[in-house]
């Protein structure tokens, strides 16, 4: 009878692991729809208001019916490494985000700067271009020489741009929001407005060529250029930062904005932003790649979990022992504060004690960094039930010894140093080693607070790799790793405490 | 040597001892005896402050104890209750060694960390007094490997090692085999002999005959009889020393 129970269950556990297998194979490529459009019919389709948009796409002054621009150039570059090619399709500027979500085109490329409130509707890729603010006057214009001279003045920009974002908020400015990049400069070159506030390559082409203009004052404030993408083309996203990635790497890009006088210092700062995420494989070669290509990645979460892990257990051990004797031998008031302790810390939840310390202290003006905060949340909370753990063993302590004690002559703290707590500490090392193998789990949490431990790795890489089981797997065996020989290691030395001696 | 005067002790509203009194001189050796709960192993532990009392004194040589407010008690009171402690040892029913150390370590713990004496000498201190017992040869061993008298001796020689002036004995003997009564038995006998004052809880009458100057009898917190060892034993004045010893030797 036992047998076949067995046997049935055997088959549950082995269908169910084959179902959530291939349910998880299969939502990973859910997510091929949108490349695998645009691959099988053979062109990108991108959306630009190319109306007065020099140099992001206008048309050719020598054949009109071409559109050229760094963005023309940009996104038949992309095309090109997809294999296929760069379809424009033209949408006013207003209108481009609502389009792409209504799937009028694949991405959206026109100077699109990179916004939180943008970013709660589509996803952006990576930076293209670090663009700065440029004021325009008059050639004229003495009176105006940065933005605290506009106010009172009548100034142009471009609509939903930040551009208008800063003027706005600058207060008692005189905004006029033209829908056009052009517009803004005849105006001002015939005196209608008193200056244009817009992106440099904009002021660079209709701003500076004009002879009735000039600059005022250096660039200001930095922003960036981002493709807009549906929410839910991850992966295209993904395909596109890889592409302007290498763009990056091999200089293509910089030969792009160099064409068209684009380039400038603040570009550096791309190259900045790929160091960050050189260390990630990119989708399509981590579906490839070899499942150790993750193992430095995930061996670096593991030692950041080990060192936090072993800090806090040093601190909560040292803390712990400190409460108990408190609560256990200390006077009046601090007894109450100490059992006070170990109830709060005990009776809430690790996770809003870390959040406490890390967002909540800001507030009385006590920011302390994310390592600081992992030390502590975990030392601290960890600190309470290891002070349980000490008076369960020394409760168990025969309340004899101390009296023998006490009989020779030797002081209280004589006696709880070297008589009381010597015994003690063999009977609490089970708990304790225990706990230190729970905190090793537990310091998956400080990934909340900005520590990119084992958990935190994990994530991020089964994010952009989409291997959850596998990554999965090799994560648990890690943590596993680091576990057991820490369950081997207690054992040795419960048994070494067993032999009951203390040295001399 | 000691002096207890008027001793008071209770507990909420129980009363242990409404005052009760006894002198021990230089080199007495007295036996208490009486039946369990009567009060004598309290008694016993008054002296040494390890059972606080409301009211009355205790003085050790010259060192006087006053009562002690039990949750708090102050420096002085501290200070006074460690320098009895000194002049103090006591042998309990339990042993008391301590498990994780060896017999050595045991006996010269207290020497070392509370006297300061030098280790080396300490533990020349240590064999001389087990070689009087005969356990040299176990110096080295954890208590756990030796037999329940031979434990005794050792807990007698650790607390010999602080070089006390009085004894204090709490039933040393009611957790042994009969068979090993006897060793532990010589020891005291061997200490009476060397002159130490002792003061022996003790259920074994043939033995308090044996050593005892005098004999204390308690009862319900009380004591109801003194008086010579003979005396008590053939000719008890109290009907409930008389009630208590028959029960006793008619076994």
């Amino acid at each position: 009878m036992l047998k076949n129970k067995f046997h049935l269950l055997n088959i549950f556990i082995l269908v169910g692991l084959f179902v959530f297998l291939s349910v998880n194979t299969s939502l990973a490529q859910q997510n091929n729809n949108a490349l695998d459009k645009i691959k099988e019919r053979g062109s990108l389709i991108w959306g630009a208001d190319a109306e007065g948009g020099a140099p992001y796409i206008f048309p050719d002054p020598d054949n009109p019916e071409n559109y050229i621009g760094f963005e023309v150039d940009l996104a038949e570059a992309i095309a090109k490494k997809l294999g296929v090619k760069a379809l424009h399709k033209q949408n006013a500027w207003d209108g481009l985000v609502p389009a792409l979500e209504r799937g009028d085109f694949d991405i959206a490329m026109n100077g699109i700067e990179i916004t939180d409130d943008r970013k709660e509707a589509i996803l952006f890729s990576r930076p293209y271009y670090v663009y700065v603010e440029q004021l325009v006057v008059r050639k004229e214009e003495d009176n105006i020489n940065d933005l605290n001279d506009l106010k009172g003045k009548k100034v142009g920009t471009l609509s939903g741009t930040v551009a208008q974002d800063i003027l706005q908020n600058l207060g008692g400015v005189d905004v006029r929001i033209y829908p056009g990049q052009v517009q803004p400069y005849e105006d001002l070159a015939i005196g209608r407005i008193d200056a244009v506030l817009l992106d440099l390559p904009i002021a660079a082409y209709y701003g500076k060529p004009n002879p009735k203009l000039k600059y005022a004052g250096e660039p200001m404030g930095e922003g960036l250029y981002g493709i807009a993408i549906r929410q839910e083309d991850e992966e295209l996203k993904v395909k596109i930062d890889e592409i302007l990635a290498e763009l990056l790497r091999s200089g293509e890009l910089k030969k792009i904005y160099e064409k068209w006088d684009l380039w400038n210092e603040a570009q550096d700062e791309l190259y900045e932003k790929m160091q960050v995420e050189s260390g990630y494989a990119d989708l399509e070669k981590s579906r490839q790649a070899p499942i150790y290509t993750f193992f430095p990645l995930l061996l670096k979460g593991a030692g950041i979990t080990i060192i936090i892990s072993v800090v806090s257990m040093g601190l909560a051990v040292t803390l712990g022992l400190f409460l108990t004797l408190i609560r256990l031998y200390g006077r009046a008031p601090f007894t109450y504060l100490s059992t006070a302790y170990i109830e709060i810390y005990r009776g809430t939840p690790l996770l809003i004690q870390l959040f406490i310390l890390y967002y909540g202290l800001p507030n009385i003006g006590i920011s302390l960094s994310p390592w600081v905060v992992a030390f502590l949340g975990l030392g601290m909370n960890y600190a309470a039930y290891e002070a349980e753990i000490y008076r369960a063993g020394i409760s168990a302590i025969p309340k004899g010894q101390m009296e023998a004690a006490l009989s020779l002559g030797m002081s209280r703290s004589l006696a709880i140093r070297r008589i009381i707590l010597p015994q003690s500490l063999s009977i609490s090392l089970p708990g304790i080693t225990n706990d230190f193998i729970a905190l090793f789990k537990d310091s998956s949490l400080v990934s909340i607070i900005a520590i990119v431990e084992l958990t935190k790795t994990y994530n991020i890489l089964a994010a952009s790799t989409l291997r959850f089981f596998e990554l999965g797997l090799i994560t648990a065996v890690l943590y596993f790793g680091m576990s057991y020989p820490l369950s081997l290691l207690a054992r040795r030395l419960e048994n070494s405490l067993k032999r009951k001696k203390v040295g001399v | 040597m000691i002096t207890v005067k008027d001793l008071h002790k209770y507990y909420n509203d129980h009363y242990l001892f409404k005052g009760i009194s006894l002198d021990v001189k230089k080199g007495e050796v007295v036996a208490i005896i009486g039946p369990s709960g009567s009060g004598k192993s309290t008694f016993l532990r008054c002296i040494n402050g390890l059972e606080k009392f409301q009211k009355g004194e205790v003085i050790v040589d010259g060192i006087k104890l006053q009562s002690i407010n039990r949750s708090n008690p102050s420096k002085e009171d501290l200070e006074v209750i460690r320098k009895i402690r000194l002049k103090v040892g006591m042998v309990f029913q339990q042993f008391n060694l301590f498990p994780h150390m060896t017999v050595l370590e045991n006996i010269i713990e207290a020497p070392v960390k509370v006297l300061g004496i030098d280790r080396n000498e300490a533990r020349e201190n240590a064999l001389t007094l087990l070689r009087r017992i005969n356990l040299e040869n176990k110096i080295d061993s954890l208590p756990e490997d030796l037999s329940g008298g031979e434990q005794q001796r050792v807990a007698i020689v650790r607390a010999l090692a602080m070089k006390p002036d009085v004894m204090l004995f709490d039933e040393p003997t009611s957790s042994l085999d009969p068979e090993t009564v006897g060793e532990v038995l010589s020891v005291i006998k061997d200490l009476v002999d060397r002159g130490m004052t002792t003061l022996i809880v003790t259920h074994l009458m043939q033995f308090a005959r044996e050593v005892a100057d005098r004999v204390v009898v308690f009862d319900k917190g009380d004591i109801i009889e003194t008086g010579l060892p003979d005396e008590i034993f053939t000719n008890p004045k109290n009907e409930r020393t008389k009630s208590f010893l028959s029960r006793i030797i008619n076994k």
